[in-house]
């Protein structure tokens, strides 16, 4: 009896989830032409995002509807339904995968003077198909006991002997390190970028693992004297759930490396219009509206990370680090050089 | 001598072609069609290693392959010998002994199997971490912390063996307790003593069982993408996502597939050839459920340990670990909305479960109806999708369901009726992934039942000119219908946990848990993934229960 019972509460639940996707689907056919919707397709997972699409319901009365998933799977999604892709958007987290999705032509060359003009030149592709929406720099973590902030210089001085055994730094497989690898290939060429990873994996405290809030706890614990990370998980950990985490984050020093030449290497996360895109118009409105001061602001604000809009100030948190001087490198670079950059790390046994 | 020789070929060839006309009938055909469409994922992506691999392929096998097979290596002996001893050990005292909190115990062996391994894999590092619980604990009791280096490949192997080695406890008990009885008293009554019965008697009979357990694990262990990269090991799988994603080379991807689905062939050709060694015939349905010994005061306790350490590793650290995070966490993460997320979870999890049984039970029992050698073969290659990682299958998916789409919106459009994708990005393409995906799930522990259900039995009933389904219906579902609820609650597990795939083929609006906890744990937001992953838990503990319920009464 009990079997009969869960068997159909369990149909119940399955029926209504049926219900729901046929009305979905009828509802997106329809929707094309009447109710005003945006696809979009991305790799952001944080909950600000959340926030900010919904303001822009709001405002616009456009839905928006979200797939989440790996900017690789998305891309991959995207090629694989072709003219059929129902995608407007496509928001990654690194400008490497836009300028892959762009060489794959899954993306559309749009004209906004709003993007156009309020986004640095070099945080935008050159062929206006994708636009960065955040930035994110790529520092040095340092414990305050063990190193003075004179002897940190470079990126590439971190191959020198005074860092042997020192240096914490997460896997190759990340996207951020391609990505620092691929602007040291653009910056100072394949040779040295070759010996670059080389000297690293000589320097490491430890073979890469973790994420890079386990470097930055790592360099605290003593693993390690130096830890590579993403600013924006800095801000993160410092207002974290965890006491133990926001302790570890008040313990470090951070160095913004290469100050007196090209300046610290930054990534993007950015969007673009895709290609096929059924609803275009919305697309190029919802694109413009993440670089609006509100929404800018809630990225800085919530998620920590420094808004490519000028006349918006980050966030005190990361403002408090002080301004630096980033590399002002194309990011259309950092997804030229993406696959050389992971061959390179692969070579030097960077794991 | 040479006519000789041609004749008898030529007799060979007309005798099998003739033993072929009879064997041959309609189950033949169904079987065959259903593998090909449980296959044909696997066959689209079969077909591109005509290509060739990708030109970093020689890079890839230079720099990265013999780590690969190094570490997949020293992955399937630890967890193969972890697994077995956590498994076995623990089957055997439930099955055996009766001692405290016994019946408590049984189905908690079962929920770590609830947990996604790289959920554990968080909750471990979370425990050892610097800051972490272990040093807050040591703290408090004003002792010096001892840091533990769990992220290693030791510490993968730990992990992945201690979430798990219930695939061989729940298919070591179900013998345990069902089939062994009857040897058992007779080696009681031999005056065999307890620890030479279980060694020498029990051990080796439950062998296929174990196996078909061991196997499944394995197959997850070499399956394993999320605690493998956050542990910093680099194995098959880490590599398929490394040259599909980072080098942008389907076909060098394919052909790591490739390797790692010979690899899995040869773990299942082992089994087969072991089980076909120990070919014993005593599993007489009418078997009663196992006797249980009531020890000593002083091993009971001993016994009660044994059984609770691997419940204490694989369920109550890792849950403590992830309420104390929930804890942190709770104001800003929950809201009803995972009420909602829970009971679609659910409702995917239990429709799929259904649907991959069915098809398991089909594949199963056309083949066993079809007379033909050939085919009972065929029929386990529908079992390969359990060895190609999520990503890689919803690939495979989307290829010839996107070309049916295609061509359906032509066909349809000619007709004047506009639509878009109708299999794509709906719950179908969802459902037909996780049957292809799961089939190895349901498939064994049903056909690991339906093997001891004598012949006889349904051959006699078909003698009095029953039909197969009628027979099936009546004779064989009642006694194999175990085996068919394990399968389901196995499936339904796995589907609740399951992440690429779902993350690539689910509809809009469609959440699943599994997937809200992947978007907190990827951006480096383990503890607030702890709440998804709590639901998570409990939503596949009411099956679990269930049927355990289910076991007891029978």
């Amino acid at each position: 009896m009990r079997k009969i019972f869960v068997l159909t509460t369990a149909l119940a639940v399955f029926a209504s989830c049926g219900n729901k996707e046929e009305e979905t689907t009828t509802e997106n056919v329809e929707t094309t032409e009447k109710a005003q919707v945006v696809n979009v397709y991305t790799h952001r997972h944080y909950e600000p995002d959340q926030k900010i699409f919904k303001m822009f319901e709001d405002e616009t009365g456009i839905e928006v509807k979200v797939i989440n998933a790996s900017a690789d799977e998305l891309i991959q999604k995207m090629k694989m339904e072709g003219e059929q892709s129902p995608a407007d958007v496509l928001i990654t987290v690194d400008a490497g995968r836009l300028h892959r999705a762009k060489e794959q032509g899954l993306l559309q060359r749009i004209e906004s003077n709003v993007l156009e003009n309020n986004i640095p030149s070099h945080l935008q592709d050159v062929d206006n198909h994708w636009f960065g929406l955040t930035k994110r720099a790529r520092i040095i973590a340092y414990a305050k006991d063990r190193v003075q902030p004179e002897d940190l210089t470079t990126y590439e001085d971190l191959v020198t002997e005074k860092w042997d055994d020192k240096i914490l730094v997460r896997s190759s497989s990340n996207i951020y390190n391609q990505s620092l690898m691929a602007s040291i290939i653009a910056n100072d060429g394949e040779d040295i970028a070759k010996k670059w990873a080389a000297g690293m994996v000589e320097n490491m405290a430890r073979s890469p693992k973790g994420s890079d809030r386990d470097q930055v706890k790592a360099v605290v614990a003593g693993e390690g004297d130096l830890a590579i990370v993403n600013s924006y998980y800095i801000g993160k950990m410092l207002n974290s759930a965890d006491p133990e985490e926001v302790k570890v984050a008040k313990e470090i020093g951070l160095f913004f490396p290469n100050q007196d030449g090209r300046g610290t290497h930054i990534n993007v996360s950015g969007a673009g219009v895709a290609k096929y895109a059924p609803n275009k118009e919305n697309a190029i409105r919802f694109i413009e509206f993440l670089i609006s001061e509100e929404a800018q602001k809630i990225f800085t604000d919530a998620n920590y990370e420094y808004p490519v809009l000028e006349s918006v100030a980050p966030t005190a948190d990361i403002k408090a680090w002080g301004d630096f001087k980033e590399d002002t490198l194309n990011l259309t670079k950092l997804g030229e050089n993406n696959k050389k950059a992971v061959l390179l790390f692969d070579e030097a046994g960077w794991k | 001598m040479k006519q000789a020789g041609n004749k008898n070929t030529v007799f060979s060839l007309k005798s099998r072609l003739k033993r072929f006309k009879r064997d041959n009938n309609r189950w033949s055909a169904l079987t065959l069609a259903i593998v090909v469409f449980l296959a044909l994922p696997i066959l689209f992506i079969g077909v591109e290693l005509f290509a060739g691999p990708g030109e970093t392929w020689s890079h890839i096998v230079e720099y990265l392959l013999p780590d690969y097979i190094w570490n997949s290596f020293f992955l399937i002996v630890f967890c193969s010998l972890l697994v077995l001893v956590f498994g076995v050990s623990s089957a055997w005292l439930v099955s055996r002994f009766d001692f405290p909190m016994r019946k408590a115990l049984e189905w908690l062996l079962i929920l770590p199997l609830a947990i996604p391994s790289y959920i554990v894999g968080y909750a471990y590092a979370g425990i050892f971490d610097y800051g972490g619980s272990l040093a807050l604990l040591m703290e408090a009791v004003n002792l010096d912390f001892v840091r533990i280096d769990i992220m290693n490949r030791a510490g993968l192997a730990f992990v992945l063996s201690i979430s798990l080695f219930p695939y061989v406890y729940v298919s070591a008990r179900a013998f345990f307790l069902n089939q062994a009885n009857n040897l058992l008293e007779a080696s009681n009554m031999l005056g065999v003593g307890e620890r030479k019965t279980f060694f020498k008697l029990m051990l080796p009979l439950a062998r296929p069982a174990i196996v078909a357990g061991l196997v499944l694990v394995l197959m997850e262990v070499l399956n394993d993408y999320g605690a493998a990269k956050y542990y910093g090991v680099n194995t098959f799988t880490t590599g398929i996502f490394r040259s599909w994603f980072s080098l942008e080379e389907p076909e060098t991807a394919v052909y790591l597939s490739a390797l790692l689905i010979v690899i899995i062939f040869s773990l299942i050709l082992i089994e087969k050839w072991q089980v076909r060694k120990v070919k014993f015939s005593s599993a007489k349905t009418n078997n009663q459920q196992i006797q249980r010994k009531v020890p000593k005061k002083s091993q009971k306790w001993l016994i009660f340990a044994v059984v609770f350490i691997p419940v204490l590793l694989g369920f109550v650290l890792p849950i403590l670990q992830l309420i104390y995070w929930a804890f942190l966490t709770a104001s800003k993460v929950f809201n009803m909305d995972f009420l909602w997320v829970s009971l679609q979870s659910f409702g995917i999890s239990i429709v799929s479960a259904l649907i991959t049984v069915f098809f398991a039970l089909l594949l199963i029992y056309f083949s066993k109806w079809s007379a033909l050698r050939l085919i009972k073969n065929v029929a386990r290659v529908g079992v390969l999708g359990y060895a190609i990682p999520g990503a890689v299958i919803a690939i495979g998916i989307m290829i010839p369901t996107l070309a049916l789409d295609k061509w359906l919106i032509k066909v349809l459009g000619n007709m004047g009726i506009e639509t878009g994708l109708i299999i794509n990005g709906t719950l179908i393409a969802l459902f037909y992934a996780y049957a292809v995906r799961f089939l190895a799930v349901a498939y064994n522990p049903i056909e690991s039942t339906a093997l001891k259900v004598d012949n006889s039995i349904p051959d006699s009933s078909k003698v009095l000119g029953v039909g197969n389904l009628k027979t099936f219906f009546k004779i064989e579902f009642p006694l194999i219908k175990t085996g068919i609820f394990s399968a389901v609650i196995l499936v339904f597990i796995d589907v609740m946990k399951e992440l690429p795939l779902t993350l690539i083929l689910k509809p809009y609006h469609i959440d699943t848990l599994a997937v809200r906890a992947y978007e907190y744990a990827s951006d480096e937001m383990v503890m607030e993934a702890a709440i998804p992953s709590l639901f998570i838990i409990f939503t596949a503990m009411i099956p679990v229960i269930f049927l355990n319920k289910l076991l007891i009464k029978k």
